[in-house]
């Protein structure tokens, strides 16, 4: 039988707020949602375990302000070199996520540093996430440690085992994929606790289903942990 | 925004990945000039990344709605009228432009920061006494004026306060606030342009100089040059220069003698951490400027659980006043202990040096006495100096205090301490990873 070769998806496009599980971070969504459109705080630091969605949540503020005709830009430090700063103090809304990433790295606080100075000068907002909280950032520079805990922090809530199952569905639904409860509960004892370890198991599976034309099974995701490895 | 530009982007969204596509692509603006459509990025990597990975598809897109009538161009900058707080250095004056004739600049004062909105307490009032004589008798009462304390404790709100107050008297004064590394960036960017006149006429010709930060300065030889003309050149003709730094004068490291000696010239004041009385009186005028009647009791409750920087006490009354927007409850200190139970929680382990001293020589398998002793052996010394280190970063007590902590040391052996750690944790190993630890086993 010839194969038909799937489409590409990208999971990351679909990091908005409606595809956000929020469990027990209802509250941050709200605070999140004001600092967007209420333009009254300069400054919000996001941190949280890895896997919890915060990357996810950057997008969906980044996208949302941009929706409603603000200037924004989101950028991934662990992916970038500290020149990428240069004139970013002109958008309204920078989102800089794994802002930890960068610590000790003396070019890159010099350079956050400098460009927090220039956004704050102009009054311009400022999203950060990270994995610690600001007092803990294991920062060289003090000058720049002490900027990082000036506005609202918020901490990203763990998800429960069934927060984390509903979570899935969720974003299997809004991919059309319904996940039977037997799949649900194999996956809640057998995989992987973290949202991006199920993010791309539903990448494969998504795949995979278009790929076969056949409905998800047990046996199907035995399969795909099988061939691309459980954990 | 251009239509075009509008339908191009609608097309590409479907065709490039959503994260990228949001990153590189929504933030450009476009501009139609003629038969070009001009794309405005930020910066130019910013370029270079749409260049390299996007540019076929956007030709496309482009070629499309315009019925190949445009053609795409890059260009660095903003749509946005954007406030310049910067000396234009790509200006034609090159030479000997008068002081009138060099653009002002009053839009970097930030209006927020008064002597009103100031609070005031022990550990400040030197300062900010200093710093309302310097605003009543501009290059005159004292010159220059050198604030100096440790991040987060109002310099830069007095220098802005002092700005406010010139301004306020006289609206055309020419005073500029600037941080120094922005001083080094201009001046690097003055050389490469060739616009270092142009550079020098703008600084030299400011009515008051408000320079923070001016550690930054260090080991920057060719701008503390530079730094030294304008210093000298504003003080002759008694115009007005206002420092921060986070030492005295003669302890900033890497900095040139003759600038240190200078810097001493007119007055050193100290900001120290504020004291619990003046730290609850902050977060009630800080909750006022935001409409919120914050009960004594509650600003007595936050003060005491965060005794850091005023920036933590601001940034967990932004959390609880967050909550208490989002909730509708009336804030009582138990609503702001739910609300900073992630802050105080951490807090609660980590406020004293003792519990920090313990920790560390558990950790090093030695005895909490040695800390104070006056041994020099290095199995000691590290760990003392890792243990005054953290107390520095964990802790809110001043130099002297963490001196006195370890066997009455003085507080330069503390500042020395903190700087060969912080040194050390770039280049040994073993160090970061001890620190680390630590850091860690005291925040859990």
């Amino acid at each position: 039988m010839a194969v038909q070769l799937p489409l590409q998806f990208d999971l990351q496009s679909e990091n908005n707020f409606d595809s956000f599980f929020p469990a027990s971070n209802q509250e941050l969504l709200e605070h999140l949602q004001r600092f967007i459109h209420d333009k009254q705080e300069l400054q919000l630091y996001l941190w949280g375990e890895t896997g919890l969605g915060k990357t996810h949540l950057l997008q969906a503020c980044c996208q949302q302000a941009q929706h409603i005709g603000r200037q924004a830009f989101y950028l991934n430090l662990i992916d970038a070199n500290p020149e990428i700063l240069e004139g970013l103090d002109a958008i309204e809304l920078v989102c800089l996520d794994n802002v930890d990433q960068i610590a000790g790295n003396a070019d890159w606080e010099h350079a956050l540093f400098n460009f927090y100075n220039r956004l704050r000068e102009r009054e311009h907002q400022l999203l950060l996430t990270a994995s610690c909280p600001p007092r803990y950032l294991p920062f060289m520079l003090h000058d720049l440690k002490t900027r990082m805990s000036w506005g609202l922090t918020l901490k990203l809530k763990i998800l429960s085992d069934a927060e984390m199952i509903a979570a899935f569905r969720l974003k299997a639904q809004s991919m059309g994929i319904e996940v039977p409860d037997r799949i649900a509960r194999f996956l809640q004892q057998h995989y992987q606790r973290n949202l991006p370890g199920l993010w791309q198991l539903l990448d494969k599976i998504a795949q995979t289903t278009l790929m076969e034309k056949r409905k998800l099974s047990v046996a199907m995701i035995k399969r795909i942990i099988d061939q691309n490895g459980p954990n | 925004m251009s239509s075009i530009w509008s339908n191009c982007l609608k097309k590409l969204e479907n065709e490039i990945p959503g994260a990228d596509f949001s990153t590189w692509l929504r933030p450009l603006q476009a501009v139609e000039e003629g038969d070009t459509l001009k794309l405005l990025a930020p910066n130019r990597f910013i370029i270079e990344h749409v260049k390299q990975h996007f540019l076929p598809k956007l030709e496309d897109a482009v070629y499309e709605f315009s019925n190949g009538s445009l053609i795409i161009e890059f260009e660095i900058g903003s749509k946005k009228p954007t406030v310049q707080i910067q000396p234009k250095l790509s200006s034609n004056k090159t030479t000997g432009s008068a002081p009138s004739t060099v653009k002002k600049a009053p839009s970097n004062i930030n209006r927020a920061f008064t002597f009103e909105s100031f609070v005031e307490g022990k550990s400040n009032q030197l300062a900010k006494a200093a710093s309302m004589q310097v605003s009543e008798n501009i290059g005159k009462a004292y010159n220059p004026l050198f604030i100096y304390g440790s991040s987060g404790l109002g310099k830069t709100h007095l220098m802005h306060a002092i700005g406010n107050a010139v301004l306020e008297k006289n609206p055309s004064a020419n005073v500029v606030y600037l941080h120094s590394e922005r001083f080094v960036q201009d001046m690097v960017k003055a050389l490469q342009q060739n616009t270092i006149n142009t550079f020098k006429d703008y600084y030299r010709n400011v009515d008051i100089l408000l320079m923070d930060d001016i550690q930054f300065l260090a080991g920057k030889e060719r701008s503390q040059e530079e730094f030294f003309h304008t210093f000298n050149n504003l003080l002759d003709k008694k115009h007005q220069v206002v420092l921060t730094c986070d030492s005295y004068p003669k302890e900033i490291e890497g900095l040139e003698d003759r600038l240190k000696s200078r810097f001493g010239w007119g007055l050193p004041v100290a900001i120290e951490p504020p004291d619990l009385e003046t730290r609850t009186a902050i977060l009630i005028k800080k909750a006022q400027q935001q409409g919120i009647d914050l009960p004594q009791d509650v600003a007595f409750f936050i003060a005491k659980r965060i005794p850091s920087n005023v920036r933590d006490l601001e940034g967990a009354l932004r959390r609880v006043i967050a909550n208490h927007r989002f909730t509708g409850d009336e804030i009582t200190i138990e609503f702001s202990k739910e609300a900073l139970h992630d802050l105080i929680s951490l807090q609660d382990k980590l406020v004293t040096i003792d519990n920090i001293q313990k920790t560390v020589a558990d950790y090093f398998k030695i005895r909490v006495i040695n800390l104070s002793s006056k041994s020099r052996k290095q199995s000691i010394t590290r760990p003392r100096q890792i243990a005054m280190t953290l107390a520095r970063e964990l802790t809110s007590h001043s130099f002297p205090e963490i001196g006195d902590a370890f066997g009455g040391r003085d507080h330069t052996t503390v500042m020395n301490a903190c700087k060969r750690i912080n040194k050390l944790r770039e280049s040994d190993v073993k160090v970061a990873e001890d620190y680390q630890n630590l850091l860690r086993m005291l925040s859990h």
